[in-house]
This record gives structure tokens, sequence and C-alpha cells, in this order.
């Protein structure tokens, strides 16, 4: 159906992550796209598309393919939009080549969000989208706080509580730990993270990822192709993108309820799957919250059980549904969507060491639910072995 | 600026809103075509892509859907505010009229789903903004 298993991640690469990477993200694009190609066992003459996404943070494709000396571009995508649009990005790259519009596709994201760009707003100006000027003026415009806002509501709406968000700091925490690339290994304890300060309440500072100067890079070619290469290929079998809702005189009232719920039927048609048929799942996770409704919202669990079924330990490394197996944005690092999809590739190739999930064939990695921007993006991931 | 907050970035849908406010009058848009109210501004209905609307008075009276507690200064304009709360109020005319604000004389403490709340307008300098007290 569609484009199903058309296309294959085929190669991933990354800076490393810090708070300051002194360079600029043309170089951090340049240095994750270089190792996505050496691990891909491909060169740059083999590259003919770029893709990214960007808030006017980064350095869009057509700088960064000369900068690379790619010989020819023949396709490339500058999305504007921040994690909601992650996922849509590596979707758009599979269908242009399973079209024939490119062959092989180098999706990026570079990003210096602590030391230039904070999505916080420290050291900028709020973001210039309409809605706004409804909303700044009351101290109300930075990420934590908009999903602070809708994490008090299903907290008000389901009893969700404060411990059941702590059960994803800890749980992505202890992941983490495993992870030789994450910036958080120390390990905490449910009493660390009631006892971490208040960002905007119900949500502290454990609750929120890490801003975080990196990039990572994902290769995309077609199956044919992918057979020839260095690793078990990773075939894109489900990608949806949409939504469609906002806050404001929407369609919806139930703010509970995320874009997510809307393509997630899509997305699981495509790729032929269900929720039942998953076996590992990167969750965007900008907060602790974002985790839980879309546990909700892509039918793990039913609506409004997010909360007791994380703190069960069914997302926990030796869960039924692992989640964030390489810490997540909580514990990893921020790279605004894509690391998701780089770690779900490792554990699709059996190579995620010692957070491998065994035997892990389906992935699901998903993108901001659309709390911020009216849509959301996902992809069903699974192993040509 | 002349205000203690972020100024509103006022576009050419929502210039009449801001300038209401700005009288102390709180609107809406009524659809002329299938007579829905609309909130923020905005020239084409959604629901029925009429170009035909009016500016229409509501009651003021809303109710609490959520809020925050904001602690971490986001801007340097916060830094003396922290801590302070934000309400998201459902209009009482309707669930789809959404509206944040500030709390004005009330706590915190009583905060809770449905509280009721009426709009209050708060000057300062040249601007005007609209924010939320509990209904006594």
């Amino acid at each position: 159906m569609g484009f199903r298993d058309r296309a294959a991640l085929v190669g991933v690469g990354y800076t490393e992550f810090s708070k300051d990477s002194g360079v600029s993200t043309l170089t951090l694009a340049v240095d994750a796209i270089l190792a996505a190609l050496d691990d891909a066992g491909l060169g740059v003459d083999d590259v003919d598309a770029l893709a990214t996404h960007r808030v006017g943070d980064s350095t869009p494709p057509w700088v960064v393919a000369p900068a690379l000396g790619v010989p020819e571009v023949s396709w490339y995508l500058d999305q504007f939009g921040g994690g909601s649009v992650s996922h849509s990005v590596i979707g758009q790259a599979a269908m242009a080549v399973a079209s024939g519009v490119a062959e092989t596709v180098v999706c990026y994201r570079a990003i210096n969000a602590r030391s230039e760009f904070r999505m916080g707003g420290t050291g900028r100006g709020p973001a210039p989208i309409f809605d706004v000027q409804y909303q700044a003026p009351y101290g109300y415009f930075a990420p934590p706080q908009q999903f602070a806002m809708f994490a008090r509501a299903h907290m008000n709406e389901y009893g969700t509580t404060h411990e059941q968000f702590g059960a994803v700091a800890v749980q992505q925490r202890a992941n983490a730990v495993k992870n030789a690339r994450a910036l958080k290994r120390d390990p905490i304890t449910l009493d660390d993270y009631l006892a971490s300060r208040w960002i905007a309440e119900p949500l502290r500072l454990l609750d929120c990822c890490l801003e975080t100067d990196g990039a990572c890079a994902v290769v995309v070619t077609s199956r044919e192709r992918a057979r020839d290469l260095r690793h078990t290929p990773v075939l894109v079998s489900g990608a949806a993108w949409g939504g469609g809702d906002s806050f404001f005189s929407g369609t919806g009232t139930d703010f509970t309820v995320t874009e997510a719920a809307r393509i997630a039927p899509r997305l699981y048609a495509m790729a032929g799957v269900g929720p039942e048929d998953v076996d590992v799942a990167e969750i965007y996770d900008c907060f602790t919250y974002s985790v839980v409704v879309q546990l909700e919202d892509y039918g793990f669990c039913g609506k409004g059980e997010g909360g007791p079924y994380v703190e069960s330990g069914a997302t926990a490394l030796d869960g039924s549904l692992p989640v964030n197996t390489h810490g997540g944005f909580l514990s990893e690092g921020y790279v605004h969507g894509i690391n998701h999809v780089a770690e779900a590739v490792a554990q699709l190739r059996g190579t995620a060491g010692d957070r491998q999930v065994p035997g892990a064939e389906v992935a699901l990695s998903t993108a901001q639910p659309g709390y911020v921007l009216a849509g959301t993006s996902a992809l069903i991931l699974r192993s040509d072995a | 600026m002349s205000a203690g907050f972020v100024v509103p970035e006022v576009d050419r849908d929502s210039a009449p809103w801001w300038e209401a406010v700005r009288r102390h009058e709180l609107t809406v848009q009524r659809c002329g075509g299938c007579g829905t109210l609309r909130f923020p501004a905005r020239a084409v209905c959604n629901r029925c892509r009429s170009r035909s609307w009016e500016w229409t008075p509501v009651s003021g009276r809303a109710r609490v859907y959520s809020w925050v507690v904001n602690h971490q200064v986001f801007m340097r304009s916060m830094a003396e505010r922290v801590p302070f709360p934000v309400l998201l109020v459902r209009l009482d005319e309707g669930d789809d009229l959404l509206m944040y604000g500030n709390l004005v004389e009330g706590d915190v403490a009583e905060l809770r789903v449905g509280l009721p709340v009426e709009a209050v307008f708060v000057d300062d300098g040249d601007q005007t903004l609209v924010n939320w007290r509990p209904r006594r």
C-alpha cells in the first residue's frame, strides 16, 4: 500500500552531543552526513538529494549540498517546522525514492539548541506564529509551558500523576546508562525526579528534554540498492503525517487527544501492522507527558491509561514495549526527532549493544504529537533481514 | 517597551480584536454565513468558508480548562514575576472558544477544572490585556 517497503534506511551518523559544539550548524550537518554515508558504505558522489527540517535555526540543503561537494542535486526538502514534522522529512525522502525522483537521500538535523537557538526562548524572542500574540503577553510561549498546560488537563481528566511522569524519566535514564552517546548517564530515582525543581507546574526539570548541540543524519535509498550495502536494511513500511486541528476554533475540543490519534490508523494501515506488532518504540519525548499521551494515541493502551501503563514497567527495557531505548531526548540528547529514527535503525539491525531489544523486527518512531503546530508525523520501520 | 510584558504582534486579522480589548470590550467573530462564533480572528469561516462576519460581544464569563504555574525565567522581563499562573479558559459561549490569560484577584490553590472566571481588562502603558478572576 502506498510506498510501503520501497525505501530503506541504510546509514546513520552522529556528531558528538554537547552543550556547546563550538562549530556552525553547517559543520555539524556535514560531519553527521559524512558519518552516515560512511556507515552505509557510500560516498558523497552517491548522494543526489538532501532533506531537513528547521525553524530558522539551521543550515538548509542548498547550502549543505555544495559544502559537501554533492555532484548534482535532483531533489531537496527544506521543511519548515519543529519536532512535529521531524518524521515527515524521512517519510517524504522515502516517497521521493519510491517515485524515482531521487536515488539516495541524506536526511539530517543540525542544531545548536543550547549554545545558539534555545527553544525555550532564552536569548531570542517568541517565534513568529500567529497564536503567539494571544499567549506571549501572559508570559506563556515556551514549549515546557505548552506541554505543562496539556499535561495538567490530562491529570485533571484521567488522574494521571506526577509519579507516572517520573516513571518515564527514570526508565529512560536507565536506558541512557547503557548508551555511550548519552549526555546524562547517572541513574536517577523517583525521589530524584520528585526533588527536581519546577519549570512550569506540573512539569519539573527532569520532565524536560536536554537542550543539545549536535547533528544526526540518516541515509535513505531504494530497497534494491540497500540489499547491496553494508548493513541489514531497515525498510520504511509505514509513514504518515498530518493531523490538521488546532486549539483555536478547530473541530476538536478535547486537548487530551493529540494529532497522533488522527494519523495512527493511516500509519498502521500503510505498514499492514498494528500496535501489537511493534517490538520497540521511540516516542517523541520533548517532555515526559508527550510519551504518556502518545502511548494512548498510538493504541498501546486505552485512553487515559498511559500513566498506569508506564508505571507498570511495560515501557522499560525489559518490558513488553521498550520505549526510548537510547534514553530519548530526556537523557541521550535532543536532535529534534531524528535521533529517535537512528536509534530505531540500530535496534532493527540488532546492533544496539547492552540496550538491544532481543529479536526486534518492527519499530515505531514518532514526532512531536501536535501541541505546537497542528500536525504530527511517524514511521513504522521493519528489518529486511 | 513601556508595557511590562511582551507586546502582542498584532496581525491584519486580529487588529480590530486588540482595539476592542483596548476599549475594554471582549469580542469574537460571528460568521455571517452559518452563525458560528470563532476566535482567534481570521477572515474566512472554517465551517462554511463564508467571508462575511461581524464582531460580537461576549459575556466575558468563562470556565478554567487548564493552567500552569510558571517558575522558569524564559525571558528577562519575566524575572520579577515568577512564579506566576497562566490560565487556559473556555468561554461560556462555546467549548472551542479558548483564551489564555493570567489569574487576578485569586489564588492558585483555588484553581480547578470548571472554575467560573470572568474577564478583567488590565491596562499597562498603551497596552491592554485580558486576564481572568474567579467569579464570586
